[in-house]
């Protein structure tokens, strides 16, 4: 696609159906876009959409949320636009910070980056950013799936099981948007790459497709946010590939505004001796559903998931991590914690899955949930299975109100009730927030779950 | 009614889960004196602190408590520690998450208030920190997370002088430490005691042992059993019960009840 051209934007009203699909490759078709394996897939998905049940509701325990109920009413499916073409010929300049779209109120951005993308709904609306030179930043389309599709091979649609999860099929069937990051053999970054989702202000079904590449001994740091008041739907997959030696940090913030639904399905692949460290901080929508794992490959390679919510309001999370070690040695450490107030709702499931040749593996999974008003509800769901011997394996869970004794204690030093409550209640949190990347992330996250404190309306028992 | 300054319990009786602990306790604390209160395990020494300090586990059935005229008894914990008290706790609580330098600093501001610089603070956190022994890392520890018993207990002194509060009550501060935490602490509490801020609080130390007593003298001596003050005497009464226990003081205060 040569440099400055638009393409042209489809709006089509979205239905998870057949029906739908048909416009969206025609639409591709007529974008000259819509290779035919691309076509094939797209429909095997929905396929894979329309045959897998929803993921169970589990009426027995506390979450009360059923998928089969969601609706997907005046939804636009949109093809997304980039408004110039940003397949680097030649690398660019120099780093520097990524510039802002005009009219969209953007987060604050670290002032250092690798590189970035910045999406409003489907479309991503910034001028190409100036990309570390050594690395590829650049949206995910058809046509650069084509352009990159030797580097791809292996990661695109291999890494999460879309074929065994129902929202990552949806995800593929109807992606939209995305984006594509290549840090080659041996570059270490010391500033985050930013991937930014924007909610559209009018109602957008959106399908972003992440593809994170290290090569060997890489290093970088990925910060994928979502922020926005619209009452959009999103539904994505992220696919990582972490190459021998290979290191990544990968944090995601969630701020989406009250009515937002998101979904995402995030799967890492890990080579000999890589680590890959996802950071999860799930702070606002009506409802997330996330579906995070990691498939430790290879010997020496080590997954650490570090993931907190906190539901207020009406918030519904609900969060799937898993561990799979496939051979040994391998590592794998997950802390999660989360709180809920009001009617706040949560699900944790945590899956480790220690295979047969995964001898000398360690895992471990601590999980700790707090709850602070009658109405709300968090389920812990650990799954260990364990086929290798000689492994340590450790999982520990707890769901807890406040301390009585902490806030006498507190209250004793002259700190007020509800000033207390915020103090252990923040600092529930800490040990998670201690393993994020940055520490103006750390803060960040610090000030959102404080202002989550002012905005619940009920906190106390 | 002139205002008695000082911390004050007028026939003070509490129940725990129903049960009677403390059976009238009259007991007044003066601006700068201490008084020490020893008692057998389970006499209600620790029911009495806890009621002062406001913990809502604790039933006040009658009597009150004062602290230079206002009555604590209606209020919060917080507003107690507002109006000048503290409690030196006997198993302090953990706080994970709530670094000790954050939560010195939330204290401070919630007692005083009145703006101490970012600086001031500092160097006075650093003052107390040496009297005490205690290495500067503990700031950026969690509170009691994992703290050894002498450390709570050196944390709880640290608490105290910063506070620098009008009444402090100290509940068994002196249990489990080794010979150079009960000098360190007392040492900090003397220190205190000579600063401008801390020349006037009056002292509640409940112990079992008359040593720590050689550090910070006593000016009175109470004997609680079974929630009665049985007897007051001067500093000799606590070596005494170190020598023949609480056997004499409980058959004397039987028969003078009989
Ligand atoms: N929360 C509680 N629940 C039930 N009983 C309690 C509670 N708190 C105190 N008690 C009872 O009240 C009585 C007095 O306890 P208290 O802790 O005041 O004793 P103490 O004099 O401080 O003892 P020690 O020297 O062992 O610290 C004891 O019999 C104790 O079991
Ligand atoms: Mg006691």
């Amino acid at each position: 696609m040569p440099s400055g051209v638009s393409e042209t934007l489809a709006t089509l009203d979205f239905t998870p159906t057949a029906a739908t699909l048909d416009r969206v490759i025609t639409f591709l078709d007529g974008q000259g876009d819509g290779a035919a394996s691309d076509t094939a897939l797209r429909c095997e998905a929905l396929a894979r959409y329309e045959a897998l049940p929803a993921p169970g509701a589990r009426p027995s325990r506390g979450w009360k949320y059923d998928y089969a109920a969601l609706k997907f009413e005046e939804l636009r499916w949109t093809s997304g636009r980039i408004e110039m073409a940003t397949i680097p010929s030649r690398p660019a300049p120099r780093p520097r910070p990524v510039e802002a779209g005009d009219d969209v109120d953007r987060p604050a951005l670290a002032t250092e980056n690798a590189g970035g993308l910045f999406f409003v709904g489907a479309t991503r609306v910034d001028a190409p950013s100036n990309v570390d030179p050594r690395i590829t930043v650049v949206p995910l389309t058809e046509s650069s799936k084509h352009h990159f599709a030797a580097r791809l091979a292996g990661t695109l649609h291999e890494i999460v099981d879309w074929r065994a999860d129902k929202f990552a099929a949806l995800a593929t069937a109807f992606e939209n948007c995305g984006a594509f990051v290549h840090v080659p053999d041996g570059v270490q970054l010391d500033t985050p790459i930013q991937i930014v989702f924007a909610s559209a202000p009018d109602d957008e079904a959106v399908f972003p497709h992440v593809v994170v590449i290290l090569g060997k001994d890489a290093r970088a740091t990925v910060l994928e946010r979502h922020v926005g008041e619209g009452d959009s739907f999103t539904c994505g997959i992220v696919e990582v590939h972490a190459g021998d030696g290979a290191e990544l940090d990968y944090a995601v913030v969630q701020q989406t505004g009250e009515a937002a639904r998101i979904f995402f399905s995030r799967d890492a692949r890990c080579e000999r001796d890589a680590q890959v460290r996802w950071h999860l901080a799930e702070l606002g929508g009506a409802l997330a559903r996330t579906v995070l794992g990691a498939k430790l490959a290879a010997p020496g390679a080590r997954a650490e998931v570090s993931a907190l919510f906190f539901n207020t309001g009406m918030q519904h999370v609900d969060l799937t991590s898993g561990a799979d070690h496939t051979v040994g040695p391998t590592s794998s450490d997950t802390v999660v914690r989360s709180a809920a107030t009001d009617r706040g709702q949560g699900r944790y499931v945590g899956n480790i899955v220690i295979r047969p040749k995964a001898h000398r593996s360690d895992a471990s999974l601590r999980d700790d949930a707090l709850l602070l008003s009658k109405h709300a509800h968090i389920d812990s769901i650990p799954a260990l299975e364990i086929a290798a011997n000689d492994v340590k394996a450790f999982h520990g869970a707890t769901v807890g109100s406040l301390d009585e004794d902490a806030l006498f204690y507190a209250g004793s030093r002259g700190i007020a009730r509800g000033e207390a409550l915020r103090l252990i209640t923040l600092g529930f949190f800490e040990p998670v927030i201690a393993r994020f990347p940055g520490a103006a992330l750390r803060d960040e996250i610090r000030t959102s779950l404080d202002g989550k404190i002012d905005d619940a309306t009920e906190i106390d028992l | 009614m002139p205002i008695t300054r000082g911390l004050v319990a007028r026939d003070l009786r509490v129940a725990v889960e129903n049960k009677e602990i403390l059976k009238g306790i009259d007991l007044t604390v003066e601006p700068g004196r201490v008084h020490a209160l020893m008692g057998p395990n389970g006499s209600g020494k620790s029911t009495l602190a806890f009621t002062l300090a406001g913990h809502p586990g604790y039933q006040v059935l009658s009597g009150s408590a004062t602290l230079d005229g206002e009555e604590l008894l209606e209020l919060p914990p917080d507003k107690r520690a507002k109006a000048g008290l503290f409690l030196s706790f006997q198993y302090p609580a953990a706080i994970p998450g709530v670094s000790v330098a954050n939560f010195l600093r939330t204290a401070r501001m919630a007692v005083r208030p009145e703006d101490l610089n970012p600086a001031k603070f500092r160097k006075l956190v650093f003052d107390k920190l040496d009297t005490l022994d205690m290495d500067p890392a503990f700031l950026g520890r969690y509170v009691n997370d994992g703290f050894s018993g002498g450390e709570k207990k050196r944390l709880e002194m640290l608490q105290m002088a910063i506070i620098a509060p009008k009444y402090a009550v100290l509940d068994e501060t002196d249990s489990g430490l080794d010979i150079d935490a009960l000098q360190s602490v007392g040492r900090s509490v003397n220190a205190l005691r000579e600063s401008d801020e801390g020349k006037d609080i009056g002292f509640l130390v409940i112990t079992h042992y008359p040593r720590i007593l050689k550090y910070v003298p006593a000016d009175v001596v109470h004997i609680l059993i079974d929630g009665r003050i049985v007897k007051t005497g001067g500093p000799e009464l606590a070596n005494e019960i170190e020598r023949d226990g609480y056997d004499g003081v409980r058959d004397e205060a039987a028969a003078a009840r009989a």
